[in-house]
């Protein structure tokens, strides 16, 4: 049995006691704090009605989010654990809770029409074991709808997510949209499993799901494919029929989601926390093997001090500006503002252009309705893809900081360290994960809203233009045979029309692209604080690591014979010590 | 009539533009054949096994893996025949239990089916491949026959199948109103929730949350301008009630005898119910798990005829309602609707030749045939483009329920004449005093004035009397 992360963090700690490293110590009750809240978030995505929520519903075992014949999540609702049921309402002002069976009151499109309760999203607690192992499971609301507002969202969400269920039903095989989806999801998060559901109501399934997988293996997917009753679950949940709770086939999905989505987030965390203890006794032991060859060489005491001072400056020059790392990242960052700032106003520019071909071609009063629907989505697709992939090249960005940050480490210190160079650097994933995970899904949402006295005004506009001087009959002839008999009066209206509908259009573009826009700048310098922060304080340890060797060193020269085999003999059962600790660490 | 309006004004055409005489004799032999209705959808909405509810045979393929590969038309003939295009190749008739079985020969792209059929006499119905299909080739037939780019299109009218409204669907739906002919194509499209049993997961209530969700669509102002109207249906069930055969009767009324809970504890799943039973499994294929859900609760609620049994399937199915929708918007408008296309046909070629000497005398057919006229004035109602007080009411007097004057006046049947006169006349008066309010727009009051002139079409009817 390997030691939990916990214990190693707990064995470390007790081990550096007696060395007074405050600094070091607040790095391992850091370690600590990410262990306890870390969890695995799980996005469940599909087109509607495939029986999503349902899922959820059967994996947790409680009737948590609201299951309908009709378009029924509104919102996304994310389900934790916690000690006793709670349900919390998210909005970008703050956060209220309300009594559980309020629920599908602000969860169900039937309660929270198009989400006007303009919720980010619910939050369910409930005790339950699955998810005390730290899963949390986010029903998402179907993409593909007439809103695909919605499916806009839940793009942005993805990024966030550890792993991804694709849920569609076996009535029929992928459709070309599903598989779309599917690969968009494998870009931003490869962890992705298919779910296909409703088998009891198919005697087709096995067929289904046989093409399925041969779809998924044409398009390159590796994913496992599980075939699931969410109607069987539910009756063996309630019966405790363990025969119809096999049928339902929740059991292998159920493993899945322990032993592969779980464990691997346990893991990423075993191996991060690992890479911290290994550091932060690296540390201790390095100053300790330089006291001991200063004790051991006395009279080459002077030539170690020399380096040890060397690397010590060096360790101080990590923390510059000028170092390499730091130049990295902020040259990195901004060289991405500028990349995201221009893909979205190209993206825009595209939009625009397509726009004003529409509007050009014709009355706009005509396309009106479908337009503006039209144009919403195309500008939220827009800039959910233009954040999907801003967050991507981030996460990349933050890779590429710790490589130098690392390689500069190496390279700086002195040629004491036996073997602790770190077999398992970890990027610190704190840089890019917020708080509040729902960050940039949410901010695209209020940027949105923000744009919305843009829709707004295209409504106006709609019913401003008057319809008056139309007659009838020869409207009714040209709607009938397009666009004939079109005498000049009209012509001149379409013009006026034509030129209002453009500058609503380009008012409401450039008001989405300056929240966007605002949104990825704030998303790009919190990243660059948080990782400047991150590696500042390691430089600083190591530095301060340094300066003890030093010290030490200095203290040796000045000792007496007696002390220093005193010394030495101490120097090694240390040393014994806190190997132990890492060969326990590491078993 | 209109037909013979728009056969002159074709044959005149013909005369005219003899580079053209193809494409508009074409158009002057289908003013005489039936009504072309061709039944479209994303893959696997069950286009398939809702024409063979239609017609009451099992003569178009029907499979749970992608089927439909090629535009297949069905019409009625003496005897059947199926021919493959475009070799113009005839293909052996293959009947197995009673389902046509077609095997392509080499590539087709487009099938004719001639069959037999009552059902099929005034309507040739067309099954076309799935849209937002992964073999993208196959939809692409599909949106490329129902619009063109490049010629009017074969079908005159569409039944459009959706098992909810996905954007494919509304894109699809878009773009077919798209092509030049503006709004107006609201009126030859009916929408259908297709596979409505399993929109309630298959629970014996299904349908009607089904009838409930359509009632939503069919308010829903982004489909009102898009379709005449949503209805829901479950095909295979409707297919399986008019083709209910004695030994299916006797397999589920051996069913509702056993033991409740034995067979509650089968009718869990479709793999518990078959259980490895060949005769269980062809059963629940030919009806679902929520036909025989229903078709058990039905006989043990006292069927016990095989024929009541139909009745009832079908009645549950929602196709009697699609029948009547399909008739009142369709069926009785067959010549304005097939007018409508060869003056499409028409409108084409007259802007291919860039000549206009045609172009009053399709203008006056258009704004002078007055059922046209209600037609654009009943799709702009719905899509909002032109509003009048009591719009329900002007729906119904413009025949969006039905053509007849006691449905349009919205009088019981077995009305009488004199009360036929008394209603339209109450209607004139109604929609003359609109139409002379001056708070309503120009617009509006125009269309009251559509709406007066309806009304005395129905007062100048044969046998009408007006009230003195
Ligand atoms: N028979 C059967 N019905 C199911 C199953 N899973 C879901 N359903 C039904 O499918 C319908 C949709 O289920 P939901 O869970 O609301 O689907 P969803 O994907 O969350 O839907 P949206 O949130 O609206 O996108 C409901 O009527 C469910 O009863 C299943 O495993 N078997
Ligand atoms: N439960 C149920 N199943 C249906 C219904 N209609 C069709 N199906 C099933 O759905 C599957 C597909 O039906 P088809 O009629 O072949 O569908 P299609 O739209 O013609 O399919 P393509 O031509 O391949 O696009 C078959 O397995 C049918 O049995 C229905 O009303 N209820
Ligand atoms: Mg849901
Ligand atoms: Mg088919």
């Amino acid at each position: 049995m390997a030691t939990s992360p916990q214990r190693a963090i707990e064995l470390a700690l007790a081990a550096i006691k007696r060395y007074e490293r405050p600094d070091l110590e607040q790095r391992l009750h850091q370690a600590r704090a990410r262990l306890a809240d870390d969890q695995v978030r799980l996005l469940v995505v599909g087109e509607f009605k495939q029986g999503k929520s349902m899922l959820v519903n059967g994996l947790v075992g409680a009737p948590v989010c609201p299951v309908s014949d009709d378009v029924a999540t509104a919102v996304p609702t994310v389900v934790r654990h916690a000690e006793t049921p709670v349900v919390t309402l998210v909005r970008a002002e703050g956060r209220t809770e309300v009594p559980l069976e309020e629920l599908p009151r602000f969860a169900a499109e039937e309660g929270n029409p198009g989400n006007r309760e303009r919720l980010l999203h619910v939050e369910v607690g409930l005790p339950r074991p699955l998810l005390a192992e730290g899963l949390v499971l986010v029903d998402t609301p179907g993409v593909g709808g007439l809103s695909s507002v919605h499916g806009a969202a839940t793009m942005a969400a993805l990024p966030s997510a550890d792993a991804v269920l694709l849920v569609s039903d076996c009535s029929q095989e992928y459709t070309a949209p599903e598989l779309e989806f599917l690969k968009q999801a494998m870009a931003v998060c490869p962890n992705v499993a298919c779910v296909l559901t409703k088998t009891d109501l198919y005697p087709e399934w096995r067929s289904i799901a046989d093409r399925d997988r041969q779809h998924l293996a044409d398009a390159g997917i590796k994913a496992e494919v599980f075939t699931v009753s969410s109607t069987l679950r539910w009756h063996a949940l309630q019966t405790g029929d363990q025969e119809v709770n096999t049928e339902s086939g929740y059991p292998p999905l159920v493993t899945y989601l322990r032993k592969k989505v779980v464990a691997q987030a346990d893991l990423l965390a075993r191996r991060s926390t690992l890479h911290d203890v290994l550091t932060v006794i690296g540390q201790v032991v390095d100053s300790l093997r330089a006291e001991q060859t200063a004790q051991e060489n006395p009279e080459s005491v002077q030539q170690l001090i020399r380096e040890l001072t060397e690397a010590e400056q060096r360790a101080a020059g990590l923390k510059e500006r000028s170092a390499r790392w730091q130049q990295t990242l902020s040259d990195g960052v901004a060289d991405l503002n500028a990349d995201v700032d221009y893909d979205l106003r190209d993206r825009m520019r595209e939009i625009v252009r397509e726009a004003e071909d529409a509007l050009l071609a014709g009355d706009p009063q005509k396309i009106w309705d479908q337009f503006s629907v039209w144009a919403q989505q195309a500008v939220t697709s827009a800039v959910s893809a233009n954040s999907v992939w801003a967050t991507q090249r981030a996460r990349w960005l933050a890779k590429k900081v710790a490589e130098h940050f690392d390689s500069d480490r190496e390279q700086m210190l002195p040629a004491l360290r036996v073997g602790t160079s770190d077999p398992l650097r970890s990027v610190p994933e704190l840089a890019v994960r917020e708080s509040d995970k729902f960050g940039i899904g949410s901010r695209l949402l209020t940027g949105l809203r923000g744009g919305y006295g843009g829709l707004l005004m295209f409504g106006l506009i709609g019913s401003v233009i008057g319809l008056t001087l139309i007659n009838p009959i020869s409207v009714g002839a040209a709607l009938l045979l397009g666009g004939k008999g079109i005498v000049d009066e009209r012509k001149r209206i379409t013009t006026k029309r034509q030129n209002d509908c453009k500058v609503a259009l380009r008012k409401y573009v450039d008001d989405v692209s300056f929240h966007a826009g605002k949104d990825s700048r704030d998303m790009l310098r919190g990243l660059q604080r948080d990782l400047r922060d991150h590696f500042t304080t390691l430089a600083e340890q190591l530095k301060r690591s340094l300066t003890e060797s030093i010290q030490a060193a200095q203290k040796s020269v000045k000792a007496s014979h007696g002390d220093r085999d005193a010394r030495l003999a101490e120097i090694k059962t240390e040393l014994a010590a806190l190997e132990r600790v890492v060969k326990q660490v590491t078993a | 009539m209109i037909t013979d309006e728009v056969r002159r004004v074709l044959l005149t055409a013909i005369d005219l533009y003899p580079q053209a005489s193809e494409v508009l004799r074409r158009q002057l032999v289908r003013l005489d054949e039936p009504l072309r209705v061709a039944i479209a959808g994303k893959v696997k909405a069950g286009k398939s096994t809702l024409l063979n509810a239609l017609v009451g045979e099992e003569i178009a393929p029907t499979d749970a893996g992608e089927c439909t590969k090629v535009v297949t038309w069905y019409r009625d003939g003496p005897s059947p025949r199926i021919v493959q295009f475009p070799q113009g190749k005839s293909l052996p008739v293959v009947r197995r239990d009673g389902a046509l079985e077609i095997a392509l020969d080499g590539p087709a792209d487009r099938l004719v089916v001639d069959w037999p059929s009552q059902s099929l006499r005034s309507t040739t119905l067309i099954d076309t491949p799935g849209i937002a299909s992964l073999t993208t080739a196959n939809s692409l037939r599909t949106t490329h026959f129902l619009s063109p780019e490049d010629s009017p299109s074969e079908a005159d009218a569409v039944i459009y199948l959706m098992r909810h409204l996905h954007s494919a669907d509304a894109n699809f739906l878009e773009s077919f109103r798209d092509q030049g002919v503006a709004r107006a194509t609201a009126i030859n499209t009916v929408a259908v929730i297709s596979r409505a049993d399993e929109i309630g997961g298959g629970r014996v209530d299904a349908m009607i949350s089904a009838r409930g969700i359509a009632g939503r669509y069919r308010a829903d102002s982004s489909l009102q301008g898009l379709c005449q109207n949503v209805v829901a249906v479950a095909g295979l069930l409707a297919f399986a009630g008019r083709s209910l055969r004695q030994n299916d009767f006797m397999a589920l009324t051996a069913l509702a005898a056993l033991p409740r809970e034995e067979l509650e504890s089968s009718l869990l799943s479709a793999d518990r119910f078959v259980d490895g039973s060949v005769e269980r499994r062809a059963l629940l294929n030919r009806f679902g798990v929520f036909g025989i859900r229903l078709a058990v609760t039905l006989i043990r609620q006292g069927v016990t005829e095989p024929s009541a049994l139909a009745a009832e399937l079908v009645a549950r199915s929602g196709l009697l309602e699609l029948q009547k929708v399909l008739h009142t918007q369709f069926g009785e408008r067959r010549h304005l609707l097939k007018a409508r296309s060869a003056l499409l046909a028409l409108d084409g070629v007259l802007r291919a030749a860039g000549d206009s000497r045609l172009t009053g005398a399709v203008e006056r057919i258009l704004a002078g045939t007055h059922e046209f006229t209600e037609l654009r004035l009943l799709s702009a109602l719905r899509s909002g483009a032109v509003k009048v007080p009591d719009a329900e009411l002007a729906s119904r007097l413009l025949g969006d329920e039905g053509a007849h004057p006691l449905v349009r006046l919205g009088l019981p049947r077995g009305s009488g004449p004199g009360e036929v006169g008394q209603a339209a006349f109450a209607a004139l008066q109604r929609w003359q005093r609109h139409a002379e309010n001056p708070m309503l727009t120009r617009r509006s009051a125009d269309a009251c004035r559509v709406l007066v002139r309806t009304c005395e079409g129905l007062l100048t009817r044969e046998g009408a009397r007006p009230p003195r």
